[in-house]
């Protein structure tokens, strides 16, 4: 909607005085450089994108994505890392969804206001402002030290199913609210329970947007590295890759990237370093569009074709 | 048309409704015969679907809402302490004033009841889909499309498919807040020829903004101004006979 | 038959609701062990080593072993959160601004889900372009190594720009309509009206906006790791390498053995990193509590 309508140069009482021309200019030149801000982020993105891709692409081997990595020599590959990766996110939604959906849900549609109810969404709220790393020393403390496990991807998933669980159980929240409460309406004026009403009408209804919430956030566990460092470790079994044991330290490839460039010995630095980043940018965006487009098709087939 | 004795199914004795502190029904008495149509008269913001809505104990489901009074299907207390609201809602249905149909199939849409009852038998959730979708008159529009999305339906069609999903539970007693208001004037007459069949078999009490529509279907009327039951009689003596002046008001249309 | 049916439809909801309601003690119960082990472990340098928790917080001089010191880190996470919300903070308003007022549909659709991957890029990613782009033409350009406060700033800017617009953007558009249109309908240009009227009304949202983007900037770990150059030296300047307490916690947590001074020290300052978090968000909640 652009208000700044140019008058017509005939009636010369609408030019306006200085003043106006000058307020006027000012409007233009702050449309424009916020016209250049938002175009600059885009901007940046795309270098970022295009410079990962640019020097990434060609270590895109498979000896690379599926080889094992190398002590002390060039042309180690990653493949146990994208292993690991994926292994803990499994384990770790495994883990967080059923509880943060539970608890979401006992919070949206049972609880009642009061001591309980006010204690738990403070948690929420108190949980989801620990930093990663604080967050990852706890998982240190309680899961290495007192319960005495291993550095291993269990321990791993374990801390990160904490991390997640406010933001899981948001998504869920903000899901339920998105159903209307006609819905409910009509399911109890059948005779349903409240418990029947919410599993085969309302969590229904809501999975579109629980979906793509979910997926979003199991990107983000998917490039997770600060929680990582100290409970899943920093190595992995190097005689295969893939390993399925809880016993086992498992290094993400998140954590394999800050590894390389921090600590490790092997002097092909930039080429595991550009080819992990390229994989971990890729796999965001797979996830990001993932969740997007999950999330749209589901909410269309249960609205039908006309919504 | 109308049975010389009828027997009364459901029955509301000295009952207020309280929203916190505000009461929103004063001392309610009304007695609803079976397998009869009772409309619920009145102008806006008068109580009419606040009494409706606690013949089915739905405001149990609102915070600060208060019941008090005594409420009986065929002779038993709905609220007493013994009383389970989920049996209640099985055999007292309602349709509401916006079709609120689940975001599932239509078939998904009128089984849902059965189902949550514990009906699983493929082939009698079958026959009890057709079976209501006819008692509801939307059979013939819907039967090669089943497994559509109920939401693809028109207004009309989805009351109707409401109507047909509390059928399905086979109720006693069917709840009808103002069915017809938010939908055109054919959708309108369907609904009411709807109802008239309906009748013969169910109790049916129905909240309506229009006169007309409560001459045209209902045996009995109750006209309710202020959250008081004003005037209760044959649909005929209210509209042509009403005793009290204020009943008089209402339906030669000196105010509501 | 309908009641024995009701029956078990009760006795299924019971048994759910109780699981239910264990998911949402199990939150609770991770908060207080998460308080309770940070704090216990975080206490010990000053309990069982017997460090001064004045010496802790205001000391420079950092001997792991023996006199751990944490000033050094802390000004370090004070200087690069500082820098990171003066260019970041700004720069996200303005482009919420954007967003919410400036912005056509094509625009909108372009760079929404833009910052939407900006958000999923993992903060390795971040550090390691930083360190592949950013570091390079910082040394390029002035000579110096490139790490320190200026690189980090500038990655933890970029970092929390994300955060900052969206609640930006937020804030923006719960204001009142009527709001614009008055300002408008009086003769104000477009940028008067964001200045005089919008900036103001929309301040609590926006404070709210800043804050969540410092709790993100101060508890950022990696990303700032690889850039700043990891040295236990105050901040002298931009260009020289120092450390935040993140950094140096997850630099130094390898080496250190298993009750000793410095393992104390860095658990320390982690409690520390979680009391400056959690009173952020404390702060934001009340300071919404008031408003509303």
């Amino acid at each position: 909607m652009d208000i700044s309508v140019n008058p017509p140069v005939s009636n010369p009482t609408l030019l306006g005085s200085a003043g106006v021309r000058a307020r006027r200019s000012t409007d233009r030149l702050a449309t424009v450089v916020l016209w250049g801000m938002a175009i600059s982020i885009i901007v940046m993105l795309a270098c970022f994108v295009l410079y990962l891709l640019v020097l990434g692409v060609q270590y895109m081997t498979p000896d690379f994505i599926f080889g094992l990595p190398k002590e002390g020599e060039a042309g180690g590959g990653i493949g146990p890392e994208i292993f690991n990766s994926f292994y803990i996110l499994v384990l770790t939604l495994v883990m967080t969804v059923p509880i943060a959906v539970s608890a979401g849900v006992y919070i949206q549609e049972y609880a009642r206001p009061g001591r309980f109810r006010g204690l738990v969404q403070f948690s929420a709220e108190a949980l989801a402002t620990v930093p990663s790393i604080v967050m990852g020393l706890f998982g240190l403390l309680i899961f290495v030290y007192f319960f005495h496990l291993r550095f291993s991807a269990i321990v791993g998933a374990m801390t990160l199913t904490i991390l997640n669980l406010p933001a899981l159980m948001r998504v869920t929240q903000e899901a339920l609210r998105t159903v209307p409460d006609s819905l409910r309406e009509a399911s109890m004026s059948i005779g349903a329970t409240k418990w029947q009403t919410i599993t085969k009408a309302v969590l229904p209804s809501a999975i579109g947007p629980m979906t793509t919430g979910i997926v979003l956030i199991a990107g983000r566990i998917f490039g997770e590295t600060a929680a990582l460092i100290y409970t899943a470790g920093l190595s992995v079994t190097t005689n295969s890759p893939y390993d399925f044991s809880l016993g086992h330290p498992a290094e993400t490839l998140a954590v394999h990237l800050w590894y390389t460039r921090s600590e490790s010995t092997v002097p092909d630095v930039a080429r595991i370093g550009n080819g992990s980043a390229l994989v971990l940018l890729f796999m965001v965006l797979l996830f990001n569009i993932a969740a997007r487009v999950l999330g749209r098709t589901l909410t269309k087939r249960l609205t039908g074709k006309s919504s | 048309m109308i049975a010389a004795d009828p027997k009364t199914k459901l029955k509301a004795a000295d009952v207020d409704v309280f929203y916190g502190s505000f009461q929103a029904i004063k001392n309610a008495n009304l007695a609803m015969s079976e397998k009869t149509v009772t409309a619920l008269i009145g102008p806006s913001g008068c109580g009419k679907s606040t009494f409706l809505r606690a013949l089915n104990r739905m405001h149990d489901l609102t915070p600060g809402a208060r019941v008090e009074g005594m409420i009986t299907l065929d002779g038993m207390n709905i609220y007493a302490p013994e009383a389970d609201p989920v049996v209640i809602r099985h055999r007292i249905g309602m349709v509401f004033q916006r079709p609120n149909p689940f975001p599932k199939t239509i078939f998904e849409n009128v089984v849902y009841g059965p189902k949550i009852h514990g009906e699983s038998n493929k082939k009698r959730l079958d026959e009890i889909a057709e079976k209501s979708l006819r008692q509801a008159a939307l059979w013939d529009e819907v039967k090669d499309r089943l497994t559509r999305s109920a939401l693809d339906l028109s207004g009309g069609q989805q009351q109707r498919l409401c109507i047909a999903r509390v059928l399905a539970v086979e109720p006693e007693v069917i709840l009808m807040d103002e069915p017809a208001s938010a939908l055109d004037p054919i959708a309108t007459s369907k609904i009411e020829d709807l109802i008239g069949e309906l009748k013969r078999q169910y109790t049916v009490v129905i909240v309506t903004h229009s006169m007309q529509q409560a001459a045209r279907i209902s045996e009995f009327t109750a006209f309710f101004h202020l959250g008081e039951i004003v005037e209760f009689g044959t649909t005929s003596d209210i509209f042509t006979r009403p005793k009290e002046k204020r009943t008089e008001d209402y339906i030669t249309g000196r105010f509501g | 038959m309908i009641a024995t049916q009701a029956k078990r439809a009760h006795a299924q909801e019971r048994i759910a609701t109780t699981v239910l309601r264990m998911a949402a003690g199990f939150v609770i119960l991770a908060m207080a062990l998460l308080l309770i082990y940070l704090a216990t472990e975080g206490l010990k340098l000053f309990v069982v080593d017997h460090f001064s928790v004045f010496a802790f917080l205001f000391s420079g001089d950092y001997q792991p072993d023996t006199h751990p010191g944490a000033a050094i880190y802390i000004v370090g996470s004070l200087s690069v959160t500082l820098f990171a919300i003066c260019i970041g903070g700004p720069f996200g308003i303005a482009v919420g601004i954007f967003l919410s007022e400036l912005a056509p549909l094509r625009m909108s659709q372009i760079l929404k889900p833009a910052i939407d991957v900006m958000v999923g890029i993992p903060s390795v990613v971040y550090g390691w372009l930083g360190l592949q782009l950013l570091v390079p033409l910082i040394r390029n350009t002035t000579g110096s190594p490139g790490f320190g406060l200026l690189a980090a700033g500038i990655v933890l800017s970029i970092m929390i720009l994300p955060t900052v617009i969206t609640l930006s953007e937020d804030a923006f558009r719960s204001l009142s309509p009527t709001l614009k249109e008055g300002s408008l309908a009086l003769g104000a240009t477009r940028w008067q009206t964001i200045v005089r009227v919008l900036l103001p009304s929309a301040s609590s949202g926006l404070t709210v906006a800043l804050i969540l983007g410092i709790a993100r900037a101060v508890g950022e770990t990696l990303a700032v790791q690889l850039v700043i150059g990891n040295a236990s030296q105050f901040p002298h300047g931009l260009l020289n390498p120092t450390s935040t307490l993140p950094t140096e916690i997850v630099q130094d947590l390898g080496g250190a053995a298993q009750g000793s001074m410095l393992e104390h020290a860095l658990f320390s300052m982690a409690f520390l990193l979680l009391l400056i978090a959690m009173s952020l968000i404390l702060i934001v909640r009340f300071a919404l509590r008031k408003r509303a």
